[in-house]
């Protein structure tokens, strides 16, 4: 386990055609304690991804710092593995060896490489489909091999960016109560991204309410609700008001954008 | 599945019967006098003439040179365009030292180069291999270098989340992620290699397919004359079919997104 420290990050990206850079994200600072899961929300645009890739070592650092564990953040690294939105597995390997390849990647030294996969495959429940490749299984199944090759590598972080955002709302809730239950297991430090205001509640100890231009943090929710956690606790009266004040939140972020597009 | 088995053998049928229609409107406009038999021949007479070169053995040889000429260009193509390809897709600095090239083959009738190689290379095979080894190399080069060149940026990015190297990249991602567009340009370089060879032997040659449509033009015996060009339409049929079929069960290779 490791505590993710950001300070003062500043992420800076090229305008399309031009030389000019523009801050995606600016002077963000946030702490995170080792073990703990930890959701961002905000409207589209508004550079959660930016944030996550930077804390995954895949964009450069402009301004400030991240340490994680400690150790300043300078590119990727075995301590780190991302569950990225689209499960972006290779269409030559099966199941297996898509779990394998992260593994291998990282010339895993940690035992034999097939019995690793094969049980994070058991614990994403899909042994049976281990010899499929993925234009034979659901969007839902694919992101499972997505998460199964992350959780192989037995990363410190666990980085997910929206990894369940193309699913339909009923497999999102299977897969988030997975997520839940795997993460149990061994309370990885967990960075998760996503849309669905439910679903960051339902996961997360804290909430990272982000708005745009450039991207910052509006406010750090801290979600005091009891694990392990079942779907029941969607109708409890503290879930709601967390709701309730998530969605007052983000609707303020969107008049905002409104405004703005107004004044345009 | 029930339907596909059940399309594709619809799809047989229908070209076979289409096909049989042709065959036998082909032998009735001439029966009936419409079209002399001089220009289009009929099939009973290619028919007749097809068993002769058969029994002669003059078919055989004639298929024989074609097919070692298209093998040996296809073979020079796919090592050279495959190289070539992989290098200039890879390596920016390579694509653009090459793209002078390139622009000229694409913008420059092949076949005008014909004298050139003769000067160098006399008449007969080497010229011939020369020719439809030009031919089939644009489509070979030209896949392989995009295929290599765009390798799909998600996979390369969680490749590198992975740690991976850039001859990881180049090895796990973007070789095998270029395979079905690289035989896409095989199935267009192995038409191409065909109609090269044909082409150059149509030119000078001492047999082949080719030569020998020259050689019965030239005598104006037009039965004759369409032996060897059914052969070379057969020869291409098959040789493009299998490898269409290849290229389906690369299909699967194929990248795929959720969003
Ligand atoms: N590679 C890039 N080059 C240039 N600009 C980029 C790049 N990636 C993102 N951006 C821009 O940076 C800003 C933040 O993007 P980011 O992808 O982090 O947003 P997001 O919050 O993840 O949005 P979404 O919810 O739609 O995924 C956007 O304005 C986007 O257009
Ligand atoms: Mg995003």
């Amino acid at each position: 386990m490791a505590e993710i420290e950001i300070r003062n990050l500043g992420i800076d990206y090229r305008k399309p055609n031009s030389d000019e850079v523009f801050a995606a994200v600016d002077d963000i600072s946030l702490s995170i304690a080792a073990g703990e899961f930890v959701s961002i929300v905000g409207s589209s645009g508004c550079g959660k991804s930016t944030l996550l890739l930077s804390v995954a070592g895949l964009v450069k650092i402009a301004r400030g710092t991240i340490t994680i564990g400690g150790r300043p953040v300078s590119g990727p690294g075995p301590d780190r593995a991302v569950v990225f939105q689209d499960a972006s597995l290779l269409p030559w390997r099966t199941v297996l060896g898509n779990v394998r390849f992260g593994l291998e990647m990282q010339r895993w030294t940690g035992g034999d490489l097939t019995e690793r996969a094969m049980s994070m495959i058991k614990l994403v429940g899909l042994a049976r489909f281990a010899d499929y490749h993925p234009h034979q299984l659901s969007g839902g199944m694919r992101q499972r091999v997505n998460i199964a090759r992350a959780l192989a590598v037995d990363p410190q972080v666990l980085l997910m960016d929206e990894p369940f955002g193309a699913l339909d709302a009923q497999t999102r809730e299977i897969m988030g109560g997975e997520l839940l239950r795997i993460w149990e297991g061994d309370k990885k430090t967990a960075l998760f991204v996503t849309h669905d205001i439910d679903e960051a509640i339902f996961l997360s100890d804290k909430v990272v309410v982000m708005g745009r231009n450039p991207g910052h943090i509006k406010e750090v929710i801290a979600i005091d609700l009891p694990r392990p956690r079942t779907q029941e606790i969607l109708d409890t009266p503290q879930f709601t008001e967390y709701r309730r004040r998530l969605r007052a939140h983000l609707a303020a972020d969107m008049a905002g954008m409104h405004f703005m597009e107004e004044a345009a | 599945m029930i339907t596909d088995v059940f399309m594709r053998r619809q799809a047989l049928i229908l070209g076979t019967m289409s096909f049989i229609i042709i065959g036998v409107l082909w032998q009735l406009v001439v029966d009936f006098g419409i079209v002399n038999p001089f220009f289009i021949s009929t099939p009973s007479a290619v028919w007749q003439e097809l068993l002769v070169q058969l029994q002669d053995g003059s078919l055989l040889v004639n298929t024989a040179a074609t097919l070692y000429s298209f093998a040996l260009a296809l073979g020079l193509a796919v090592v050279v365009g495959i190289g070539l390809g992989v290098l200039a897709g890879w390596f920016r600095d390579a694509e653009a030292a090459l793209e002078p090239f390139i622009w000229f083959k694409y913008s420059a009738p092949t076949v005008a180069f014909y004298p050139l190689f003769v000067a160098w290379l006399g008449y007969g095979t080497p010229t011939i291999v020369a020719i439809a080894f030009l031919f089939a190399l644009t489509p070979i080069y030209a896949n392989t270098l995009s295929g290599i060149k765009n390798v799909d940026r998600d996979l390369k990015r969680v490749a590198t989340s992975f740690g991976a190297r850039p001859h990881d990249i180049f090895f796990r991602i973007a070789l095998p992620g270029a395979v079905p567009v690289i035989v896409a340009g095989l199935r267009l370089g192995v038409g191409r290699a065909l109609t090269g060879v044909v082409v150059a032997e149509l030119f000078g040659a001492n047999a082949g397919l080719g030569y020998s449509i020259a050689y019965y033009a030239q005598m104006l015996q037009t039965s004759r004359m369409m032996v060897p060009i059914v052969t070379v339409i057969l020869l291409g049929v098959i040789l493009t079919q299998a490898l269409s079929y290849i290229e389906k069960r690369t299909e699967a290779w194929r990248v795929v997104h959720d969003n």
